[in-house]
């Protein structure tokens, strides 16, 4: 009997702590293919249309050069910050320099900074070097913000590497950068694989700097979600097609790497 | 092919003096065996030969060529690691071939070298597989095969069968010491292995804590060990070692009484193989009770005891007696038998 009770108690609370995670993206989902009268309904009995899609890429709203400005940003993120924050995780993680352990611990401490301190030396520096509201700025900050993690997240999986392999391929006549290419980058490649999708899924998603730093050319998805709140209200079934615009292609990465995903997150994690 | 100079070498890490200073000439298509048990500074030995560590002092010379600042990569040597240190991402073929790639050997030629190599070491069939598919002594052999697939001036083997269950390692023992045979090449090989140092070694080197205690032939390691700690070390069942005393020319301990030819002294070692002993009847110098056998197919392995004292012989196969029973050894006529200082571990005889 009891057996019988944890085992439909587990089950109802998963499905409860389910329905509370997936209530708002469904529903998000839902009235993302709502007719504006319909939008304030909870009834699931509505005619759905794809016309809010085509709203949010026409005037005024111009989704289109902000999906671009996005995939901009977070694309040059992962190609500047990955391959410096590998390089930088290999040396963490082979080289015994002198203050080796305080110089990695300064890195990852900037994690721990709140973003609102820093945004307004932020703002101030932008302004002088006249990079404001520009897709240079927001890449910059990005990578000040990643690259730590990213850093961080590959030297678990480097460590993880057995140094056997890259001594034999020194004695078998490779110089320290082949060794990189040949042996280390393909064996950490599933590593670097997950750290490259947390750091375009954290590019994505940022929003408290691209808030600040753009106005008008720069404007990213997050950004944009703001201006559906109007002077006529807040306009629930356009914010809803832009939502999905901004979640499905990160949909997609999840579930394409799901099993990297997490252990990804668990090799992080320990090491 | 070629002559390794060690000069007056030493490693320190930080404060720690892993190798102190000392020398070592390997000659020219020697196969020189490292032994020594764990944490004794032979693997570390091995890596600076191999420029996978740097020297605090002294000198590495590889045929003649002082070779301290070049890297690995640089030095013309082949190394079997311990774990074998293959490439897990790359098939048999690929890890085989990788230093002639490196070596910017042609195309045609590479293929022809990887499958004579792998003909010789008889993995010629798996050469499209990964190390994952293979087993322990397959993957052996790819590192194996990786080495000498190119002739390198000298050859570094740490531990190569280490992780082989015990029949392979035997195959396996036959097969290096026939390579070394047919190629010539000068080998260092490290083991703690006494067995594996004794049948492969042209000469030994038995270290401990870093040094040297002894560099010679297996055969005389094995009949003249300069110390205590290399008589113990070197034979299987090791040498008996029994403490006692010597008091108007016997050796005396705990049911043992033997004329040595030694002054007076206390503290002392009495070193005797099982083979120099066989069981007799009667008034025999070392008596006791039987404590156990094992029988080993070939012979029997007798354990007798008397108080502390502890002595194992190598008996016949047919032995068989009950435990606890009156046993009496005496050593073979012309057996050898040694003594050592306790404290120092120094051998007091010849």
């Amino acid at each position: 009997m009891n057996k019988y009770i944890a085992y439909w108690g587990e089950r109802a609370l998963l499905v409860l702590i389910s329905v509370v995670v997936l209530f708002p993206i469904g529903w998000m989902f839902l009235t993302a293919f709502k007719k504006p009268r319909d939008a304030y309904s909870l009834s699931l009995n509505f005619e759905p249309t794809v016309q809010n899609f085509v709203t949010v890429f026409s005037d005024p709203w111009n989704l289109g050069s902000m999906v671009l400005n996005s995939v901009i940003v977070a694309g040059a993120t992962v190609a500047i910050a990955v391959p410096c924050a590998s390089l930088a995780a290999y040396s963490f993680s082979r080289f015994r320099v002198r203050g080796r352990k305080f110089l990695f611990f300064l890195i990852l401490s900037t994690q721990f900074i709140p973003a609102v301190v820093i945004l307004l030396p932020f703002f101030l520096m932008f302004r002088s070097l006249g990079l404001l509201d520009t897709r240079v700025a927001l890449i910059i900050v990005n990578l000040a913000i990643v690259t730590p993690f990213v850093i961080w997240m590959i030297k678990g999986f480097i460590d993880a590497i057995p140094t056997d392999s890259e001594e034999a391929a020194m004695i078998d006549g490779a110089s320290r950068l082949r060794v990189i290419k040949d042996i280390v980058l393909p064996m950490a490649a599933p590593g670097i694989l997950t750290s490259s999708i947390f750091c375009f899924i954290l590019t994505w998603n940022e929003f408290m700097f691209a808030l600040i730093l753009s106005r008008r050319d720069a404007v990213t998805l997050p950004v944009g979600l703001v201006s559906f709140r109007t002077e006529r209200g807040d306009l629930w079934e356009l914010m809803s097609a832009a939502g999905v615009m901004i979640t499905v292609p990160i949909f997609i990465m999840a579930l394409l790497i799901q099993k990297h995903f997490t252990r990804g997150m668990t090799a992080g994690a320990v090491k | 092919m070629a002559e390794v100079r060690l000069v007056d070498i030493e490693k320190k890490y930080g404060s720690f003096l892993a190798v102190p200073q000392q020398s070592l000439t390997i000659e020219d298509g020697e196969f020189l065996v490292l032994l020594g048990p764990s944490g004794c500074g032979k693997t570390t030995t091995m890596r600076m030969i191999a420029g996978l560590e740097d020297i605090t002092a002294g000198d590495i010379q590889i045929a003649g060529e002082r070779v301290n600042d070049k890297p690995p990569k640089d030095r013309d040597i082949a190394m079997v690691f311990q774990n074998y240190g293959l490439y897990p991402h790359m098939t048999v073929r690929q890890n085989i071939e990788y230093p002639l790639k490196l070596r910017k050997v042609n195309k045609a030629e590479r293929a022809r070298r990887v499958q004579d190599t792998a003909d010789k070491v008889e993995l010629g069939t798996l050469l499209d597989r990964r190390p994952s598919e293979l087993s322990g002594g397959q993957r052996q052999r790819v590192a194996l095969a990786r080495a000498i697939v190119r002739t390198p001036k000298i050859f570094l083997m740490d531990e190569p069968l280490s992780n082989l269950d015990a029949k392979l390692r035997v195959t396996m023992r036959a097969e290096l010491k026939h390579l070394h045979h047919e190629l010539g090449v000068t080998t260092v090989y490290v083991t703690h292995d006494q067995m594996e140092a004794m049948t492969l070694a042209d000469r030994v080197a038995v270290m401990r804590e870093g040094r040297i205690v002894q560099l010679d032939t297996p055969k005389r390691i094995y009949s003249d060990p300069a110390d205590l700690f290399v008589a113990g070390f070197i034979g299987s069942p090791s040498m008996n070692l029994i403490d006692g005393a010597v008091q108007d020319g016997r050796f005396i301990a705990e049911g043992m009484d033997l004329p040595v030819s030694l002054p007076d002294r206390d503290e002392v070692v009495f070193g005797i193989r099982p083979e120099d002993l066989e069981l007799a009847d009667g008034d025999t110098p070392i008596k006791g009770r039987l404590y156990a056998l094992e029988l080993t197919g070939e012979s029997t392995l007798v354990t007798m005891r008397a108080g502390k004292t502890s002595v194992c012989a190598r008996g016949h196969a047919d032995f068989e007696a009950p435990i606890n029973a009156p046993c009496h050894l005496a050593p073979k006529t012309g057996a050898r038998f040694y003594l050592f200082d306790r404290a120092t571990g120094q051998r007091l005889d010849g």
